[in-house]
């Protein structure tokens, strides 16, 4: 009986028809497993035992102990015997594999190891094929006419046009963030010209509101805050001039490829334009290990690692908001899915090599800007010069020095400690102790003084002369703006100096900053063919940042393109056509009408010249985002998550939108552009300093501004905002998450915010029937008359309107 | 995309499929258990501010024979930020406790009686001597900020057992938050559902927006009752031409779950039904263990109603005066101060997890973001010691009386079976039934993990 169901798996295996019969993949599932274990010490780039284990030849061929790979016979590959046993033999560290990845490999070479990597043409993903522009399909609005085609293909039609109440406060909602005014929704039902429709989007698309709803979609992508983040959040004051950049580039239409350059390379690309510089902002957006780069020593293990895990997150910043692409996967090993070799990782961090994040001077005169910073850069190089000598001092150490550095902090440490003495003893301890840090600081001058020799005094004090001319130029100038940026000079504070020119940097094994392998050059993605990925090492940091801005913003650089119009996409409808927006890999989704997509690059690239404005008007005006939301059942069988369209997505009022269309209602939105961020908190700077939401008055100055003013905090954000789905401002999102709660819930009914806005509705609404126009845009029916108008007489209209915030017709758009 | 992430962000299109029962807490999360678990909730403490463990349970008698010596382990020691001082022995004394026979000092005598308990681990690293990262690794396994706690990884796989409470709750130190702040306990890439919920116990609005401030005046028992009645008929008829869209009848299922948390939450907060014997055992009596001791025990009267992850922080930031166990300065009043008013309140919660039959299914998990040095720093302080630090777990599966792994004899650096937070959250997760490796979700292009590719579980220390 045994023995024949053995037979029976025998012969379904060889028909390939049991499920874990198809044959295993080496591009898919082998490489995987070596690219994370192996090839560290086992790459065509670090042959350890001169075994490469980067490719099926490689491993064909072997090393010192013979081949690695005997195709058909897993026992006499030495590539998985060395796995196996009690005490396998590799790998060298870190746990053994595990069974399952060892049978992987012994079936991948019982099947004759076939390298489906490698092929005579290695098949190219889909996001990084050329981009050509495709015929439209049909006649009519190019978008409808791509969507119609798979719609019919699954045998669906789209949904009719929604009534115009819905589809002006699904615009108002999609382009500004906040819902019509009764008039403007009168007005537009009233239109009876054939471009109603038009005119309302580019109305809309002409106010400063659509920048500041649309900079916030940006912001989420980039992870922007205004605090470090981590241990001693300390706040960002004067991050918020790149916020208005951000809200101005879009209301201005900034090409994109402009908008890519000015955020990577501003400041050098565009010298003479203070805002371009401003604009480099967005590297520094990100969160920033305060005590890792103040206060650790140079040399520390733990510095360097402050260090390239800062030049990390500046790298997958960049390259998954504007390339779509996972690069920092390849940190630690190559990509494990997609053509990303750890060199080209590196590269791009050598490309930051120069820069940290600090706050910097800045001029709105272009010629006053121009001035200071031609000053600033005369100190830079006086400071490169200078900066060995300081060394020499700063560094001086002998056994003595040690221990009076140890002496000289015990003091200070037991002085903090005891804080303001109480008790004569006390007061003495303190003396005491005070004195000796005096001693000991004598002492410890006297000590290095006798090391680097008054030669090296004299020359800092020389080199230090030649800053008082330039000093004296730059106190002429008026006093300057700062914003929070990417730099490579700024003032030293504590143990974080300026880089002054770029840093080393080299690839290291498994990322870790103790085991470099060899060094990095400036470079980019080698994927993207096409655009020459390889930079000049210039020793001007922003030589690098420059080359890297061209090469994103190229326009044959293919990710750049489709990259963009699936964001937006993604914005308008719901989901995007790729529904990763930021992961265009083999781990993130296909596209569900990929010559749409090529479509829209193409003529966003080409025939629009980059302008969003012009891109948002092709979207909004097809046929498809003006349909119904309405479930019908048929699309429902065929297309239950709705990925041709068949009708329009529903959506969930953002965070931001809840909180901006109350404080519309309650006729207390307060819509000044720009300027510093609103702290909607108490604050108490200390340590870590205090951030508490529930001591804000809702009321207070500047409480009723718009959310895109809030000041963002990443050790605490605010609660409300947070249980709305406001994304943690140290999580790069790409699409945000629409979760239901109690808690949710709880904070719709209870928070200060929401109550005193319900207080201020209920003021301007005076009666139930106007409270229901003014929340939902629409005429009571007699009905709601009726029941809300019993509920305001017994229980008054503030409880009313409380209740109004919280109904689905508020909360969703249809 | 998850079956439950799928629901949550697309359920518009779901036709037919109400959300309401996974709002219910039918206890079922995104994946469920991979295998039978032994353990179904968990209680962590969290020493903010690195907790020493030469002065707690890795006894060294090479530190009193060499103390005052140089301190010299035969390799460049590289601190946070001090040069290293002299051999320092802990101030407190050593005595052997329980059937195991553990060491323990004196600093903690209530929870040296529980070392039958209590599976010790000596071999513990950090991947950053640094508060801010390290304190992260040990709540989320990165260095990073962004990425979700085991709180809210657990809560995303496993759901509630309750139907009124919330899946994870965090009750910080009332000197206030530790460094990172509410980070700690995000909900990082996943969705927001599974972020903490935070208790502030004994105080006057320990939940935000529980209920409404009473400055609003016109809100009352029956405004609120006919006010949410009307709700869900004005929620219901929206619906109807809108079928289909789950979104919408889980708002309307929402509400019955606020209404139901209002309820229950002021009764398991609220402590006078404990009986006098049980507030003792806390140490309610006394003012030094009063607050951790009301932390304690709000902790087992939430796992006891279903709460499946509480958080309890002994520490706040590192700021001065002291208010952590960062003790740079002076070691012997910084935690003898805070070790005095841990000892009793966690010692009690084992007793009475065990006396109640809750601890063979809960597990009492104690950690702290890396150790300090053996050395002293100035005369009376230790620097950070990320090369070998200790972490114990009790109940819900782990072994009683054992010690896992051992740092040299200087407790300077892990030397035997040294392990990271990986492997701890691996052996939790392995208890709760879960397989460290499957529980994933998928951010940024990466299947992200609580363990990121690391992990192994600790066999020897799960009965």
């Amino acid at each position: 009986m045994l023995d024949t169901s053995m037979r029976l798996v025998v012969v379904l295996f060889a028909m390939g028809l049991l499920a874990h019969a198809e044959p295993v993949s080496y591009a898919r599932q082998v490489r995987p497993v070596l690219a994370e274990r192996c090839l560290v010490c086992h790459s065509e780039r670090n042959p350890a035992g001169k075994l490469s284990l980067g490719s099926v030849a490689a491993m064909a061929k072997g090393g010192v102990s013979g081949p690695a790979l005997v195709a058909g016979s897993p026992e006499r590959s030495l590539l998985v015997q060395s796995l196996k046993g009690d005490k396998p033999r590799m790998p060298k560290s870190g746990a053994a594999l595990s069974g399952q990845q060892v049978a992987l490999l012994e079936r991948w070479i019982a099947e004759g190891a076939k390298d489906d990597a490698a092929g005579a043409a290695p098949e190219v993903w889909w996001s990084l094929k050329p981009l050509r522009k495709p015929a439209v399909p049909g006649a009519g609005h190019p978008v409808d006419a791509f969507l119609r085609q798979r719609l019919s293909e699954a045998g669906l039609a789209a949904s009719p046009e929604a009534g115009r109440r819905t589809l002006i406060r699904r615009l108002y909602l999609d382009l500004h963030g906040l819902p019509p005014s009764l008039e403007e929704i009168e007005a537009f039902v009233a239109d009876r010209s054939p471009r109603a429709y038009e005119d309302l989007v580019d109305r809309l698309l002409a106010s400063p509101r659509y920048g500041e709803r649309w900079a916030r979609h940006w912001l989420d992508v980039i992870h922007y805050g205004e605090s470090h983040g981590y241990d001693k959040d300390k706040p960002r004051r004067n991050a918020w001039p790149y916020r208005d950049w951000a809200i101005e580039a879009l209301n201005s239409d900034k090409p994109y490829a402009e908008f890519i350059r000015e955020q990577v390379a501003g400041d050098v690309l565009y010298p003479a334009n203070p805002k371009a510089y401003v604009a480099t902002g967005f590297l520094a957006a990100g969160p920033w290990d305060f005590v890792g780069h103040q206060e650790l020593k140079e040399g520390l293990t733990d510095k360097d690692n402050t260090r390239s895990l800062d030049r990390d997150d500046v790298v997958a910043t960049v390259v998954s908001s504007f390339s779509s692409m996972t690069a920092h996967c390849a940190r630690c090993h190559d990509h494990k899915f997609d053509p990303i070799p750890q060199q080209d990782y590196y590269n791009l961090q050598a490309v930051f090599a120069g820069v940290d994040r600090a706050e910097t001077p800045f001029d709105d005169d272009p010629t006053v800007h121009q001035k200071r910073q031609g000053l600033l850069r005369a100190k830079r190089d006086i400071q490169l010069r200078l900066q060995p000598y300081l060394d020499k001092v700063e560094l001086a150490s002998t056994p003595e020095i040690v221990k009076l550095d140890s002496s000289i902090q015990d003091a200070g440490l037991l002085i903090v400690h005891m804080g303001e003495p109480k008790t004569d003893a006390d007061r003495a301890k303190k003396k005491m102790l005070e004195e000796r840090r005096v001693e000991d600081r004598k002492r410890r001058q006297e000590l290095v003084d006798a090391i680097v020799g008054p030669e090296t005094y004299a020359a800092i004090e020389r080199i230090k002369a030649e800053f008082v001319p330039v000093d004296a130029e730059l106190a002429k100038l008026p006093k300057p703006r700062l914003v929070y940026r990417a730099t490579g000079f700024f003032t030293r504070m504590g143990n974080f100096r300026p880089p002054l020119e770029p840093r080393p940097v080299t690839v290291l094994a498994r990322g870790n900053v103790r085991s470099p392998l060899g060094p990095a050059s400036p470079g980019a993605l080698t994927c993207v063919s096409g655009v020459n990925a390889k930079f000049t090492a210039s020793s001007e940091e922003g030589q690098r940042r420059a080359a890297l801005a061209n090469w994103i913003a190229d326009g044959r650089n293919v990710l750049t393109w489709r990259s963009v119009v699936n964001r937006v996409w993604h914005y308008h409808f719901g989901a995007g056509i790729v529904d990763t927006p930021s992961d265009f890999g083999r781990m993130g989704s296909k596209p569900t009408h990929p010559e749409l997509l090529d479509w829209m690059a193409a003529w966003f690239r080409d025939e629009a010249g980059g302008s969003m404005k012009q891109l948002h008007r092709l979207l909004v005006t097809s046929a498809a985002y003006r349909q119904s939301s309405k479930n019908r059942e048929d699309g429902a069988r065929v297309d239950a998550d709705n990925r041709l369209l068949w009708r329009m997505n529903r959506g969930r009022l953002e965070a931001e939108s809840v909180r901006d269309a109350m404080l519309a209602i309650a006729g207390k939105l307060d819509l000044t552009i720009g300027g510093p961020s609103v702290e909607m908190f108490f604050f108490k700077d200390d340590h870590s300093p205090v951030y508490d939401y529930a001591r804000f008055d809702p009321d207070a100055a500047g409480a009723y501004r718009r959310s895109i003013y809030r000041f963002l905090v990443r050790s605490v954000p605010d609660p409300f905002m947070e249980r709305l789905d406001c994304p943690d401002p140290s999580v790069l999102t790409a699409k945000r998450s629409t979760t239901i709660t109690a808690i949710q819930a709880l904070a719709l009914l209870n928070n200060p915010f929401v109550l005193r806005m319900a207080e201020h509705f209920a003021e301007r609404a005076g009666t139930a029937e106007q409270a229901v126009k003014l929340a939902f845009g629409r005429e009571a029916t007699a009905a709601e008359r009726e029941l809300y108008g019993a509920y305001a007489a017994t229980h008054g209209m503030v409880n009313l309107c409380r209740l109004l915030f919280n109904t689905n017709e508020f909360l969703f758009v249809d | 995309m998850d079956r439950r992430t799928f629901l949550w962000n697309w359920g518009g299109g779901l036709g037919g499929v109400a959300l309401a029962h996974l709002l219910a807490g039918e206890g079922r999360g995104a994946t469920g258990v991979h295998h039978k678990p032994k353990a179904k909730r968990v209680v962590q403490l969290f020493m903010s501010g690195a907790a020493s463990q030469c002065d707690t349970f890795d006894y060294k008698p090479l530190l009193i024979k060499k103390a005052g010596e140089a301190f010299d382990p035969g390799e460049k020691v590289e601190l946070f930020q001090s040069n290293p001082g002299v051999v320092m022995p802990s101030p407190w004394g050593w005595k052997q406790h329980g059937q195991c026979g553990k060491w323990i000092s004196d600093l903690l005598p209530h929870t040296a009686g529980c070392v039958d308990d209590i599976a010790f681990v000596h071999s513990l690293l950090a991947k950053s001597n640094v508060h801010g990262p390290a304190t992260f690794m040990q709540n989320t396994g990165f260095i990073l900020p962004g990425f979700p706690s085991a709180g809210a990884w657990i809560s995303y796989a496993l759901g509630s057992e309750s139907k009124d409470l919330p899946e994870f709750v965090v009750l910080p130190d009332p000197r206030g938050m530790p460094p990172n702040g509410a980070a700690n306990w995000s909900a990082g890439f996943l969705p927001a559902a599974h972020q903490a919920t935070t208790i502030r116990a004994g105080t006057p609005t320990p939940i935000y927006d529980l209920h409404a401030p009473a400055s609003a005046k016109f809100i009352n028992a029956d405004s609120e009752r006919e006010g949410l009645s009307l709700l869900e008929k004005v929620n219901r008829q929206h619906l109807a031409g809108r079928e289909g869209d789950s979104r919408l009848e889980a708002r309307i299922a929402s509400y019955e779950m606020a209404a139901r948390l209002q309820l229950s939450a002021p009764q398991v907060l609220d402590l006078n039904g404990e009986s006098e014997a049980t507030r003792k055992l806390y140490g309610l009596d006394s003012e030094i263990t009063a607050d951790m001791g009301r932390r304690c025990l709000t902790a087992r009267r939430l796992l006891e109603r279903g709460v499946r992850f509480v958080q309890v922080w002994s520490g706040a930031d590192n700021g001065f005066p002291r208010r952590n166990w960062d003790s740079h300065e002076n070691l012997e009043k910084d935690h003898g101060e805070l070790g005095t008013a841990l000892d009793k309140p966690v010692a009690g919660l084992i007793k009475d997890l065990k006396s109640r039959g809750m601890l063979e299914d809960t597990v009492v998990y104690w950690t702290t973001e890396f150790g300090r040095m053996p050395c002293s720093q100035g005369s009376l302080g230790r620097d950070h010691n990320p090369f070998g630090f200790t972490s114990w777990f009790a109940g819900g599966g782990f072994k009683g009386g054992v010690s896992y792994g051992a740092t040299d004899a200087w407790s300077y650096k892990a030397v035997e079976k040294p392990v990271y937070c990986y492997d701890l959250h691996a052996t939790l997760l392995h208890l709760l039934g879960l397989d460290h490796t499957r529980l994933s979700y998928r951010h940024n292009g990466i299947d992200r993990r609580l363990t990121d590719v690391h992990g192994e579980v600790i066999r020897e220390i799960v009965s």
